[in-house]
């Protein structure tokens, strides 16, 4: 069995594009999904109770129902339902999101609710407001028992990035699709692109690790 | 715009054969899968050093790749690595496999490892052996800190099954996308396969909920 890796220097322009692809995506769907998470956990907390429900059926709607199958719904039938085409990288954008904020705002959820009540209460019997509680009291403690359920999610994000190839958004998985139909070249591409995809990922999974040995001191209490 | 939902109760037969295959492709790969993770995390705890260092290797490997690129991989490279040719099913089921192992091996580790030493070391003191105090002590109490982290994995691999439909497997999502592609209801088709993955996928999830407060842990 002969190897023949010159495919991938033939194409390095097209994969790497593909990369970029992904680490733009994977970026952009980690920040919007973390921030969509906040504002849907800080809903289920502390919003109005009619809210409540339809929060908890959003979020556990999103953990039975599978990436893939939001991806392809976002991408062919919001365009029939709304009446507006989403181009591929922005469906990809808007259904990694609805699905990554669900399990986003599980981990703030638990975050805050893992700083014991007693502190909200001393903070309120001080005269603090509620708004400013969760900004000098519950958050600061929260968020760093939060990181690495974060950290987990952000490689989860980059894994599910690779899914976005079904709606045709040029990632690295796409991009490695199509060298390898045309090169007929499969275990060359393919095993190049499991490489890039491990060398992203094994950082992020080590290093929020090691950052989090570093500042877990900060959330105790 | 004209809805015409029939399609989906015409479709009913193959919808719920793709269903079948869905819960099969689960099934099975639990089933391979947590011996093996249970066999990898053994061989990664108490294995000599190159054995520990190569399961080390698999798991790290296949936790940091995406499935559906190891997906792709089995089904082009496998076969000519092998030179067997496997059903897509067959495909199918060994990546997901592959990685589901790999994800076990990780919970196991963690649930032997939760068990204090001094645990072991006590029971050494009793006079048992050390594979009598793992099997009579340290396993009792991590199987059930292990429960609820399999059930979530299930539910994790019952949604990630919909990644073999890229391979053709006759699973729920591929068929579905198949008959939108045969008969052009794309919304009414995607509806319903989100729909029926919902309609499962829900009840697990809540199970799954529910596992997870009857073995909490508190120490």
């Amino acid at each position: 069995m002969d190897f023949d890796f010159s495919v991938i220097t033939g194409h390095w322009h097209f994969l790497g594009y593909g990369v970029l692809v992904t680490l733009a995506l994977s970026v952009a769907s980690g920040i919007t999904s973390l921030a969509s998470g906040f504002v849907v956990a800080l809903g289920r907390l502390y919003g109005p109770r009619w809210l409540k429900p339809g929060i908890v059926l959003y979020i556990d709607s999103m953990r039975a129902i599978p990436v893939l199958v939001v991806l392809v719904w976002t991408f062919f039938a919001l365009p029939i339902v709304a009446g507006v085409t989403l181009p591929p990288f922005w469906a990809a954008l808007v259904g990694l999101t609805v699905h990554l904020a669900a399990y986003a705002a599980e981990i703030v959820r638990a975050g805050i609710e893992s700083v014991r009540p007693g502190q909200t209460r001393a903070a309120l019997a001080l005269g603090m407001s509620r708004g400013e509680i969760l900004h000098r009291i519950v958050l600061p403690q929260a968020i760093v028992r939060m990181l690495p359920a974060f950290g987990s999610l952000l490689s989860v994000t980059i894994k599910d990035t690779a899914i976005a190839s079904v709606i045709a958004v040029p990632e690295l998985m796409r991009q490695s699709e199509t060298v390898a139909g045309q090169s007929f070249q499969p275990i060359e591409v393919y095993t190049f692109a499991m490489l890039v995809y491990f060398v992203i990922l094994f950082p992020v999974t080590r290093g929020v690790d090691r950052v989090y040995r570093r500042v877990a001191h900060l959330g105790r209490s | 715009m004209t809805l015409d939902w029939s399609v989906v109760w015409q479709h009913r037969e193959a919808l719920v054969a793709a269903t079948g295959t869905t819960f099969l492709l689960t099934i099975a790969t639990m089933v391979i899968a947590v011996p093996c993770g249970v066999g990898v995390a053994v061989l990664r705890l108490y294995g000599i050093a190159p054995v520990r260092s190569l399961a080390t290797g698999y798991v790290e490997l296949f936790r940091n790749l995406p499935l559906i690129l190891v997906v792709y991989w089995a089904f082009y490279v496998v076969p000519i690595l092998t030179g067997v040719g496997l059903s897509p099913l067959a495909t199918g089921l060994a990546a997901l496999a592959l990685n589901v192992t790999a994800y076990n091996a990780e919970t196991f580790r963690a649930g032997i490892n939760s068990i204090r030493k001094g645990q072991v070391e006590a029971a050494m003191a009793l006079g048992m052996s050390r594979a009598q105090a793992l099997r009579r002590v340290v396993l009792p109490q991590a199987l059930r800190r292990i429960t609820p982290v399999l059930a979530s994995t299930w539910v994790s691999l019952f949604k990630d099954t919909s990644l073999v439909s890229v391979i053709a497997v006759t699973e729920l999502a591929y068929v579905a996308m198949q008959v939108r592609a045969q008969t052009f209801r794309v919304l009414e088709m995607l509806t319903a396969m989100a729909l029926i993955y919902w309609l499962l996928g829900y009840p697990q999830a809540k199970l799954v909920d529910w596992i997870q407060r009857r073995y909490a842990v508190n120490e």
